[in-house]
């Protein structure tokens, strides 16, 4: 199982780290320790907020969480609740930071433009996933940040996969959307209506 | 401070004795002057808002002593050699529009380079002396009105840990940016006993000064107390700040809370506020008029939380 040592962190620091560890790893078993009671507790809340059932242990290193999941209820529990049956579901998927070929700065201009308007699509628009080059549209610098949180905020569930940021060595400065895995990506493709590939 | 000795004087009316939020110096049968002083590190990015927080923060404990502030010194402490310095120029211009909103005149100030930004305000205010509202004074039967809800602590460190969204973010910066006077103006025109605002002791911390030694209670309704709804989000995220911890460790022997109380909603009645709301001990009788009145005023998250009870003494009990 994979420890966390978070000993000798503030809060919020702690449960940060065990959220990384587990989005970008797609942990089933974690164990966390940390250097005082508050810790331990908001760590273990975290943990059951994603679906973990927690165990609490004390000894002479520290303050333990012991967190493990079937991945069957871990889904269950990320699963939205079900929108409009009758509204057309459609998933972008984005594998590279510019549209097309030819040249690099139209293309990088082309993508933002793209993202800005793809609140068009209204209700319909169910799933934006960003693959390969295409997470770096959601990591620190980038020019679509904003647009990016204003598409979440109004209740677009943004994917970024992590093993791309990981590869990337951008983890830590993805700054929107949920770090996602294959799994995750696969079965959203099985689940909606249309896949819009970019 | 324990064991430092501090000169007497007959006319410190409110001084370094009591658990009160500002010291109160009477100057004539008419006047006294409210002192205080906050200042902290930055709570939220934007400069500008930030300035406005601090400024609101630092005059509500004049307000909560039931007096108009007046004036102001500003506090800087400001990294030069990492910030530039239009930052600080933001800060303060957002304590000056602060300042103004309140009618209180800046009159100076100090700053020193200092390796984490800082900045709040010295306040002086003026009260009759026999207007003075502090945290004692409580009577059985009081009601007790609360005028902001709860949950700063946590978005703030939700911000701070970037899960916070930027609706929520807006939402709260409003809402510690938003001054306690016409809270503090309507509070006035009642028979108010008691008042204090609640800041970083949480609003269980603030209620513990008001109870202990006064040979009172409190009961509060845990339904009936405004908490920001995304602060019970977070926490089930475990975004509560180590201050609510402290503050549970510290005042828990005081309070009782029944069974049926959410052991989240016990945290975050524990969570530290940044400039907070007022916390009002009325008459009875007055209570509703108050309410109504608030919430005409568009202060929306007033309500009343409990009432003062005569046993058990210094005790609160959260049903």
């Amino acid at each position: 199982m994979k420890e966390i040592d978070a000993r000798g962190l503030a809060c919020p620091a702690p449960v940060l780290q065990a959220k990384s560890a587990i989005e970008a790893e797609q942990l089933n078993a974690v164990s966390v320790v940390v250097d005082n009671e508050a810790a331990q507790q908001n760590v273990g809340r975290f943990l059951e907020s994603r679906g973990f059932e927690i165990a609490l242990e004390k000894d002479n290193r520290g303050y333990h969480v012991i967190g493990k999941c079937d991945a069957a209820a871990q889904s269950k529990g990320e699963t939205a609740p079900a929108a409009d049956a009758n509204i057309t579901k459609i998933m972008v998927m984005i594998a590279t930071d510019r549209i097309g070929y030819g040249d690099d700065e139209l293309g990088l201009k082309l993508m933002v433009n793209f993202i800005r308007t793809l609140s068009e699509m209204g209700p319909e628009l169910w799933r934006l996933v960003f693959v390969n080059n295409g997470v770096k549209l959601a990591v620190r610098d980038s020019e679509v940040i904003a647009d990016l949180k204003e598409l979440e905020d109004n209740g677009l569930q943004i994917l970024v996969c992590g093993t791309c940021l990981n590869h990337f060595d951008l983890l830590e400065h993805k700054q929107v959307g949920e770090t996602t895995n294959m799994l995750d990506i696969v079965t959203a493709m099985q689940l909606c209506d249309k896949v819009i590939n970019v | 401070m324990c064991g430092l000795e501090i000169p007497a004087d007959d006319r410190v009316i409110v001084g370094m004795g009591s658990l009160d939020d500002a010291g109160v110096y009477q100057i004539s049968d008419e006047l006294a002057i409210i002192q205080s002083v906050d200042f902290f590190t930055p709570i939220v990015d934007d400069p500008y808002w930030f300035g406005q927080i601090a400024a609101a923060n630092a005059l509500s404990d004049i307000y909560a002593m039931g007096g108009i502030p007046k004036t102001a010194m500003n506090l800087v402490g400001f990294p030069l050699k990492l910030m530039d310095i239009s930052i600080l120029r933001q800060i303060i211009q957002g304590g000056l529009d602060k300042m103004k909103e309140a009618d209180v005149v800046l009159i100076g100030g100090h700053s020193v380079e200092d390796s984490e930004l800082k900045y709040g305000l010295s306040v002086t205010g003026f009260v009759h002396p026999d207007r003075i509202l502090t945290k004692r004074n409580l009577s059985a039967g009081n009601y007790l009105v609360l005028t902001k809800p709860l949950g700063t602590g946590v978005i703030n460190t939700a911000i701070k840990g970037g899960v916070a969204s930027r609706e929520v973010i807006e939402k709260v910066t409003q809402l510690m940016a938003a001054l306690n006077r016409d809270a503090a103006e309507l509070m006035v025109r009642y028979q108010v006993n008691a008042c204090t605002d609640i800041t970083g002791f949480g609003l269980l911390g603030h209620l513990a000064e008001m109870v202990v030694d006064s040979g009172l209670g409190i009961s509060l309704n845990a339904e009936s107390i405004p908490i920001l709804p995304e602060a019970a989000d977070y926490a089930a995220m475990g975004m509560l700040p180590g201050g609510a911890n402290k503050n549970k460790t510290f005042r828990e022997s005081m309070v009782e809370f029944s069974s049926s109380v959410n052991p989240l909603i016990q945290d975050l009645l524990f969570d530290p506020q940044t400039s907070g709301g007022l916390l009002i001990c009325i008459d009875r009788e007055d209570t509703n008029k108050l309410v109504d009145e608030l919430h005409q005023k568009g202060i929306d998250g007033s309500a009343v939380i409990g009432e003062v009870i005569s046993a058990p003494p210094g005790k609160i009990l959260v049903n």
